[in-house]
């Protein structure tokens, strides 16, 4: 798998690059600042950019910017953005397309590599990854609020765990449920949402979005 | 024509002053070379007093010989600068006025004009230029007597407000400038009412001088600001005047000459007895006058201040006092701000990371002996790390937030609003970013409100509107609550206020019982165009 890794700090970009060599990913390019990013991600069409929100030259989020630009090049072009902070407001950029295969994680999700490299995976795979951060703060507060009020306690959990990015049977693993219960649980929630049946990867995404935008 | 202090009243006067120096030493308030000095100023002033009240009661003829009493009127002075330094506060006021209109007096009576002593002077027989100095003198002592005893009186302010108000009336209402102003009043009618009163008659005249000036002290309690718009015209005019009279004009077509022939005390009677001295005199006097009309006339009339393009004092001086307040109040948010933060980051990260520091250390030196305990300690060390960036994370949301120096205002109150447990709807107009510093205090602003609405309100909804226009930055924030918030009573509302005056910014809240509250914020600030995207 190819990746690019955007990180103006050398120690972290070199720590991402072994991280993701040990990893078996391949490493296209691994950039330090916004517009050598964009055209990277535009030249290189990898299949996966580990991205830093904040880059040179403006040192804001020129990182989530440049990846945001590259996807309308590119619709669909997998990006993980990873930041200090989480803001529910660039989640929602990031996910305003609808076109999936993004994630958006805290850099301390580096520190739990297994966990952070299936994030990689399943941004790669076209899913969504939102940081726990993010979905608990929605959890609190989004749960009077139509469509989600519409959801059982169990099933907002279950929402929750999906919109983090994680697999029907991490999913089952961490509520000690069957898989079986889980996807029965998803497909109530996608039908609650009133998302179509269409393939099981898109609806996902649309449900975090509904979560995402309460 | 010269000064002549009396013989005796000059080692009088070292005594005085020595005895002056010494209680001066010891009082407890003057710490200050300056403040010594004040304290030696009243002493001074009182001494001077009594010299000129001896030169005036001795020697009437020519005869050097004092009498033993006339020597009580110094060494009575000196005994109670020693004894009683604070009656002499009380004392020179009141004596230097009434000194002062012993002058008028002096003019109507003495005829001066004999080789002796009369008012502190020591003739030469050049009378004219003489009665012009008394004329002086006598208003000098006047002025610095009622301005003294203006300042005592405002000084009283604190302790006896009631014993000030009794004392000066409305007068206490003005700006301090404009309070001199109406003073000057009382001098202004002597001087109007000496120049008619011998044209009526000397008698008569005294009647007309003593009701003129009762009829000015109720002006100057009663009607202030009438009083010193009066008096500046009036000593604009006396200066006017005197200029007219040097120059050798007659305006109004008075018999100056017979007038001042009379002179009781009206201002410009020598000028017309041809002599050069009292002529320089009176060309002083005029521009004195005048200039202290020019100081005093824009204080008084706006529409002056708007011809001469002057901003109006009190404004000023409001500005001064509001800057003041708002200057210290941000001085004390920055300190409190960086010790919350030095605080913080000693209790928190930097603990954190010298705990890392020594699971590291442990953990190194298990490795050979037991491996399963170093990876527990190495485990143990992530998570403290982790702890230590979650902490981090907080402390600088809390200094900067950074989706505020990312985005702006704007973007950074859309957060607030997602962020915020009530469901908050956002009308945001704001085409472009506002200074840094206004940004941060607003957003703390509206960071605050918000929580106060999820705490308190009991409301589920909120709405910021915000918007900015003719160089003012708006924002309303509004819970659809119980309301009933009182501003005084909570600390929230009040920081949120004193940290947006630092930028002028004022803070407006409408919280009737049942709700909504609404509060508004509005801060004059400019707009910068939005910054163009680099990639």
């Amino acid at each position: 798998m190819r990746a690019v890794v955007a990180e103006d700090l050398f120690l972290l970009r070199d720590g991402l690059v072994r991280l993701l060599g040990a990893h078996d990913f391949t490493i296209a390019a691994a950039v330090g600042d916004a517009p050598a990013l964009l055209r990277a991600l535009v030249d290189e069409r990898p299949d996966v950019a580990i991205v830093d929100v904040r880059l040179p030259p403006t040192f804001t989020d020129d990182g989530l910017r440049a990846s945001l630009e590259a996807r309308r090049t590119v619709p669909g072009l997998p990006v993980l953005v990873l930041s200090q902070y989480v803001e529910q407001l660039y989640a929602r950029e990031l996910l305003a397309d609808r076109a999936g295969g993004v994630g958006y994680l805290l850099k301390d999700r580096v520190f739990n590599d297994d966990q952070f490299v299936d994030a990689i995976r399943t941004v790669a795979g076209g899913g969504t990854v939102m940081d726990s951060e993010v979905v608990t703060k929605l959890l609190g507060r989004r749960a009077r609020e139509a469509p989600l009020a519409r959801l059982s306690a169990r099933e907002r959990e279950v929402l929750g765990l999906m919109a983090e990015g994680r697999s029907n049977s991490a999913i089952a693993q961490r509520l000690f449920v069957t898989e079986k219960a889980v996807s029965k649980h998803s497909t109530s929630i996608f039908t609650k949402l009133d998302l179509a049946p269409s393939d099981d990867d898109n609806r996902r995404v649309l449900a975090v979005l509904a979560f995402l935008n309460g | 024509m010269m000064l002549q202090m009396q013989d005796l009243a000059v080692p009088i006067l070292v005594v005085g002053a020595v005895a002056a120096v010494v209680r001066a030493g010891r009082a407890e308030a003057a710490k200050s070379s300056r403040g010594r000095l004040r304290e030696l100023a009243w002493p001074g002033a009182l001494l001077l007093l009594a010299v000129f009240v001896l030169s005036t009661v001795y020697d009437r003829g020519g005869n050097d010989v004092l009498d033993w009493w006339q020597l009580l009127i110094p060494l009575a002075a000196a005994v109670i600068i020693a004894a009683r330094p604070g009656w002499v506060r009380r004392i020179v006021p009141w004596g230097l006025v009434g000194y002062g209109l012993a002058g008028f007096v002096v003019l109507g009576n003495y005829a001066v004009g004999d080789n002796g002593t009369t008012y502190g002077l020591y003739t030469t027989g050049d009378w004219h230029a003489e009665e012009e100095l008394i004329l002086l003198l006598a208003y000098l002592f006047l002025l610095l007597g009622l301005w003294l005893l203006w300042r005592a009186a405002r000084l009283a302010e604190d302790s006896q407000p009631e014993q000030r108000r009794r004392l000066l009336g409305r007068l206490t209402e003005l700006q301090p400038r404009a309070q001199l102003a109406a003073l000057l009043l009382l001098p202004l009618v002597i001087a109007i009412a000496a120049f008619l009163a011998p044209a009526i008659r000397w008698k008569a005249g005294s009647l007309v001088i003593a009701l003129s000036l009762g009829g000015a002290i109720a002006a100057v309690r009663r009607r202030p600001e009438l009083a010193a718009k009066v008096a500046a015209v009036g000593i604009v005019g006396f200066g006017v005047l005197g200029l007219a009279l040097v120059a050798g004009a007659n305006p109004g077509g008075f018999d100056y000459a017979r007038i001042g022939q009379v002179a009781v005390g009206n201002l410009y009677g020598p000028v017309l007895l041809v002599n050069d001295k009292a002529k320089a005199l009176a060309a002083v006097e005029s521009l004195g006058l005048l200039a202290v009309g020019g100081w005093l006339v824009p204080q008084l009339f706006p529409q002056v201040r708007r011809l001469l393009g002057m901003a109006p004092e009190s404004e000023l001086l409001s500005r001064v006092r509001q800057l003041t307040e708002s200057r210290a109040d941000a001085v004390d948010t920055a300190s409190a701000d960086l010790r919350r933060l030095e605080r913080d980051l000693h209790d928190g990260a930097q603990a954190r990371l010298v705990a890392l520091g020594m699971s590291l250390r442990a953990a190194e030196r298990l490795i050979p002996t037991s491996p399963e305990a170093a990876i527990a300690l190495v485990a143990e060390a992530r998570e403290t790390s982790a702890r230590a960036l979650i902490e981090l994370r907080e402390l600088v949301r809390g200094v900067l937030p950074p989706v505020l120096a990312d985005r702006g205002l704007a973007d950074a109150v859309r957060a607030l609003a997602l962020d915020s447990p009530l469901t908050v709807e956002t009308d945001i107009d704001l085409p472009g970013r506002v200074p840094a510093p206004v940004e941060t205090a607003c957003y703390f602003a509206v960071a605050e409100l918000l929580t106060n609405a999820a705490k308190h309100s009991g409301s589920r909804d909120a709405r910021i509107v915000m918007s900015h226009a003719s160089g003012e930055l708006r924002i309303e924030v509004t819970d659809f609550g119980l309301g009933g918030a009182d501003p005084s009573a909570g600390s929230g509302l009040t920081g949120v206020e004193r940290r947006l005056a630092t930028f002028d910014g004022i803070l407006v809240v409408s919280s009737p019982i049942g709700g909504p509250t609404i509060v508004v914020m509005e801060v004059p600030c400019a707009l910068s165009l939005p910054k163009t995207s680099s990639c």
